[in-house]
């Protein structure tokens, strides 16, 4: 008996791959999601710090699958598997991805993020290209990305602030901390403009999504009020209410099989069972996040297809690309806490809420001119068991007994760590991208994606500049112990590219609709479209993209 | 080596079970030992007295081994933890559990100056502080003593099983 055929087959169900469904299902056709990972339902979700943050929980064991990572040490490339590292490129393998995890700062890329090469020229050593679309063709869909996740927010005027076809936000930004109110009287004496941050955490009940409880713990866990504008919550959930979605959770994609001109079916391995079998649709959908599709469509390679799936231009997996930045901190003790009392600060739970803009371009008759990127504000993790271990050695040597209960109740009583993060362009290279590890296979026997990764020195020079500025806030805010670390060692939760889009079959993977431009039936929806990243985490611009994307394929199956 | 340490994480686990009957005494008697000393370890770290609970109090020792033991802990760092307490009473001569408090702080100030044995402190540290500041469901951080201790308290809602039932 043959299996049924969907419409539409869609890999992975994170941010990418629940929108696309939510668009395909709300449109009337039958769509089936393949996760490797497990549900965990709303109701599931705990703050376990042991389970979600201290253990591969939520992601495969780091000695069944694994990625090997190639980096430069003393002039020659190392490859490192990351099992011995301890280092994971997995992030969230389960119903809805990463998506369920994240903390919600969300940002539109910026216009002129699009046209980047058009506006600062070549850099030396980096493969610089604009986008095939502009902000104007992405405006609608981050408007409808706004609405349906629920991005929480107040709109301000800034220079740098995108433009939006709707006057505000759909809901009030959520509650914010005391500190706000330090916060931005120090920005403004030194001439710097704060803004409400744009958040994926709903401050007003959303149909049976509820509101915010403020749980202190958000990111690095999911959220168990339906807050969080997760794919799960925000696309997944109303997708399988239509009843045209088939959610197949512990399903791993092996290979898409295509003949010279389609691919006929996706061979997929039960992750509990072990057993194989075929799915067939007329359309595929590849969103399993840009390592990992590129990495896909590498070992689909055929005779038909010799070098993976499309990949004719021989561009899969290159020009992988990261936020560049880093982050730092520094103390808010209660001795000499300024403008605000001790308590509100030390109350649990509330946001901090603050991006600064003022940075996303430079020009400047003494600094230059150049692209700078975005900074957000908010308190340390508060993570109880994170916080304790941290810093606990004097001279060399570990402190423990009485002093290290003195030093942790004062850790924990008499001051309050507030952090900045630093986004800036991690500019594509040669030097960093992912191939098939030659030796290295999974537990289901299939080459393990390896990852070179380098920066360009051009993005620490950025994110220091950044950094610096923000140093003077904290210090301005009175706070103590400042440092900050800008690093060119990339955030594995925040990538991006791998398959480029463009007009070009010769230098791009996918078209402007992030169909690719060797197999009809076959869309990438997830970041590795994006050939450059603007200075903002991904999440919204997927989100938008992949409402895109979902819309063209609805047009094109109508038009069928 | 591989063997040895399957040997030992064998035994933990119940492996040994199907060994000859001197081997399994052999090997219960060597795991008791480890954790004789893991556990004389943490109670020198976590003594009765401070800010925080004891180790005693919390029994930090059964969750350290209920950790390293379950399937999602790194292997290698629970092969690390077990052989590294071995070094420790080699180090100490066997004796190490017997040893004053003075003595044993000398004792882990001196491992402490090897690589391995600072590695290893951490190790320990890290886990029993895991047990001691984790939800209490994990069995070690009784009545939530450890975050009274620190004025805090862990995030809703609180787990209703261990590593979400894996």
């Amino acid at each position: 008996m043959s299996e049924p055929k969907y419409d539409v087959v869609i890999v992975g169900s994170g941010a990418s791959g629940g929108a696309v469904a939510y668009m395909l299902c709300s449109a009337g056709y039958k769509v089936a999601v393949l996760e490797k990972g497990r549900l965990i339902k709303r109701e599931e979700f705990s703050k376990d710090e042991i389970a979600y943050v201290r253990r591969d929980i939520v992601t495969p064991n780091l000695f069944e699958e694994y990625h090997t990572i190639e980096e430069r040490v003393g002039g020659k490339w190392v490859t490192t598997p990351t099992y011995a590292s301890g280092w994971s490129f997995w992030n969230g393998s389960i119903v809805g991805g990463s998506s369920n995890l994240m903390s919600g700062m969300l940002h539109r890329m910026h216009p002129d993020d699009f046209r980047l090469k058009s506006k600062y020229g070549d850099i030396a050593g980096a493969n610089v290209v604009d986008w095939a679309m502009g902000y104007e063709e992405l405006e609608p869909y981050y408007t409808l990305a706004e609405e349906l996740v629920g991005i929480s927010g107040k709109f301000q005027k800034h220079p740098f602030e995108p433009p939006r076809s709707t006057a505000d936000f759909p809901q009030p930004p959520t509650d914010e901390n005391g500190v706000v109110k330090l916060l931005d009287k120090c920005c403004h004496t030194l001439g710097i403009q704060p803004l409400v941050t744009p958040r994926a955490v709903l401050s007003q009940d959303k149909g049976e999504r509820h509101a915010c409880y403020y749980s202190n713990f958000c990111g690095s866990y999911g959220c168990s009020s339906g807050a969080k504008g997760s794919a799960r919550e925000a696309f997944l959930k109303p997708a399988l209410a239509t009843g045209n979605l088939t959610l197949m959770t512990h399903t791993h994609v092996k290979q898409l099989y295509a003949g010279k001109k389609e691919v006929e079916h996706a061979l997929v391995i039960n992750t509990i069972t072990g057993k194989e079998r075929k799915i067939y649709a007329k359309l595929f959908v590849v969103a399993a996040q840009a390592h990992e599709s590129a990495r896909l469509l590498l070992n689909s390679a055929n005779p038909y297809h010799p070098l993976g799936l499309a990949n004719s231009s021989g561009e899969v997996g290159k020009n992988l690309i990261f936020s560049a930045g880093g982050s730092g901190q520094g103390e808010l003790h209660q001795e000499r806490l300024k403008e605000i009392k001790f308590d509100d600060l030390m109350h649990r739970g509330l946001f901090v809420n603050r991006s600064i803009l003022d940075w996303y371009f430079v020009d400047h008759w003494w600094e230059g001119k150049f692209k700078g990127g975005l900074v957000e504000f908010m308190f340390e993790h508060q993570n109880i068991i994170a916080r304790v271990c941290k810093k606990n050695e004097e001279a060399g040597r570990l402190v423990w007994g009485k002093a290290l209960g003195e030093r942790l109740v004062k850790r924990f009583t008499t001051h309050k760590s507030i952090r900045f993060e630093v986004f800036n362009d991690w500019l594509p290279t040669d030097n960093c991208f992912v191939t098939l590890d030659p030796t290295h296979k999974d537990k289901y026997g299939m080459p393990v994606g390896k990852l070179r990764l380098e920066g360009h020195p051009h993005d620490l020079k950025v994110g220091e500049y950044l950094a610096e500025k923000c140093e003077k806030i904290l210090k301005e805010m009175g706070a103590e112990n400042i440092y900050s670390s800008i690093s060119s060692s990339p955030p594995q939760n925040l990538v991006a590219g791998g398959c480029r889009f463009g007009d070009d079959p010769k230098t791009s993977v996918l078209n402007k609709q992030c169909q690719t431009h060797d197999v009809s039936n076959l869309f990438v929806a997830d970041a590795s479209f994006m050939p450059t990243g603007g200075s903002v985490p991904y999440t919204w611009t997927i989100y938008a993209n992949a409402l895109r994307v979902g819309d063209h394929i609805v047009n094109r199956l109508k038009q069928k | 080596m591989q063997r040895r340490n399957f040997l030992i994480l064998g035994s933990l686990v119940g492996l040994s079970a199907y060994t000859r009957g001197e081997t399994v005494l052999f090997e219960k008697k060597r795991v008791k030992e480890i954790e004789q000393t893991i556990r004389a370890v943490q109670e020198h770290l976590f003594p009765k007295g401070s800010h925080l609970p004891s180790a005693r109090d919390m029994d930090v020792t059964s969750y350290l081994f209920h950790a390293i033991n379950h399937s999602c802990y790194d292997k290698e760092i629970r092969a690390f933890v077990i052989e590294g307490a071995k070094v420790l009473q080699t180090r100490e001569k066997g004796h190490f559990t017997l040893l004053c408090e003075a003595e044993k702080e000398r004792a882990l100030r001196s491992y402490e100056e090897t690589d391995d044995g600072k590695r290893w402190l951490e190790h320990i540290m890290v886990l029993t502080m895991e047990g001691m500041f984790g939800d209490p469901i994990y069995g070690a951080n009784r009545e939530a003593s450890g975050w009274k201790a620190l004025h805090t308290k862990g995030g809703e809602p609180r787990p209703k099983s261990r590593y979400i039932e894996l």
